[in-house]
């Protein structure tokens, strides 16, 4: 089934034609939500408002991108717009806990260069992330992640440098691992 | 080729990073088939019809207003602006005021409780310290009560979802003081058992936002 029929028979209300649309791209999204994420209960809450989104909006797709580039755009609103929301609960919380001193350990010990690398994607700017992501590690193409996040293939890659330099400098300290 | 090498090296490494497991697909959808059901079934809230069908609106309009403006919805991270905003809907709309105005009251602080638990739910499982939340647990809960003395309650899916949203906040706010480990479970039970994010996930998602309201005015 092309992506016309299997749209014009979500149209009409066939549960298993939703299935199949389902079925179809599930995996990618929840993929791309749980490394936004890193957590299995929000990429959950990501993907299914993904497809809730979807089912109840399939009248406004016209067609002119593929099926695939259009859900990705819905689902990379999705998540983006919930991180949002987690951040504004994390500033909350920081702000009171730095009021209020934790007693945690004032000298931790240096991390390696996993968890370092970690924190410096956890750092970037979430849209430089989400750039990051789709490109280095889910192997999306510029094209595809500027149709998804709505930005101009130029901006894609003006972002992915960005983040690769940030990343470079966080990363500093660990230059001989790729220098040699 | 120092750049193309910290690439492919980046590129690398960065396969580790949150690596996803499988997507738990059957639940997932098991999970949208039920918030899309409940959306389908949840009826028009009778506290509308009653408020559009009063001889004089302004009581409504009175009440939406003073719970935009007054419970302090804009203390909660909202942009200074949007109080402002939604009691000018409140103030100008008549009937149609009074339906926006409670509306988006509603569902900005389910918004925010969405927000809160969704938060307290992954700091508690990553280990992250949470007995901060009780501070905005106890802001949160008096809006709540507030609401639940409203006419919003008169819608009774409402009213049961309020009352939930009460017990769990209340539940935070305890641990905050208490800060007892085993209550974390409880709480966590009482949002899974209750089904309180998904309920709050589809009440939520059924609110038009300020813009949409604004659109129809």
């Amino acid at each position: 089934m092309d992506d016309k029929e299997l749209v014009a028979r979500v149209r009409a209300g066939d549960a298993q034609a939703e299935r199949a649309l389902y079925d179809q791209h599930v995996d990618r999204v929840y993929r791309l939500a749980y490394r936004m994420t890193g957590d299995d209960d929000l990429a959950r809450d990501f993907t299914q408002e993904t497809f809730i989104r979807v089912f109840d909006r399939i009248d406004q797709f016209r067609g002119a991108a593929a099926l695939s580039t259009w859900l990705r755009s819905v689902a990379v609103t999705v998540v983006l717009n919930g991180l949002r929301k987690v951040k504004r609960f994390r500033r909350r919380e920081v702000a009171l806990e730095a009021a209020e001193p934790t007693g945690g350990n004032p000298h931790p010990t240096q991390p390696d260069l996993r968890e370092k690398l970690e924190r410096a994607i956890e750092a970037l700017p979430v849209k430089y992330r989400m750039v990051f992501v789709m490109h280095d590690v889910e192997g999306y193409t510029h094209e595809e992640i500027g149709a998804a996040m709505g930005v101009q293939v130029g901006t894609s890659k003006a972002q992915l440098s960005r983040a690769r330099a940030r990343l470079r400098e966080s990363l500093a300290e660990f230059a001989g691992e790729w220098a040699s | 080729m120092t750049e193309e090498r910290f690439q492919q090296f980046l590129r690398d490494a960065a396969q580790d990073y949150n690596r996803p497991p499988e997507a738990p697909r059957e639940e997932i959808w098991r999970a949208i088939q039920a918030i899309r059901r409940e959306r389908r079934e949840r009826p028009r809230p009778q506290w509308l019809h009653r408020v559009l069908a009063a001889p004089s609106v302004r009581w409504g309009v009175g009440i939406a207003a003073a719970l935009v403006i007054g419970i302090g919805v804009g203390r909660l991270s909202m942009r200074g602006d949007v109080a402002g905003e939604a009691g000018a809907v409140a103030e100008n709309g008549g009937a149609a005021g009074a339906e926006a105005a409670f509306q988006w009251v509603t569902a900005q602080h389910l918004g925010q409780v969405e927000t809160l638990l969704t938060g307290f739910r992954v700091d508690a499982r990553l280990g992250r310290p949470v007995a901060q939340s009780g501070g905005a647990a106890r802001e949160l809960l008096s809006t709540t009560r507030l609401l639940l003395d409203s006419p919003v309650s008169e819608d009774q899916a409402l009213r049961s979802l309020l009352e939930d949203v009460e017990l769990v906040l209340a539940q935070i706010a305890l641990f905050s003081s208490r800060r007892a480990p085993e209550e974390l479970e409880i709480i966590d039970r009482s949002i899974e058992q209750r089904s309180v994010l998904l309920r709050l996930h589809s009440a939520v998602g059924a609110q038009p936002s300020l813009t949409g309201v604004q659109g129809v005015l």
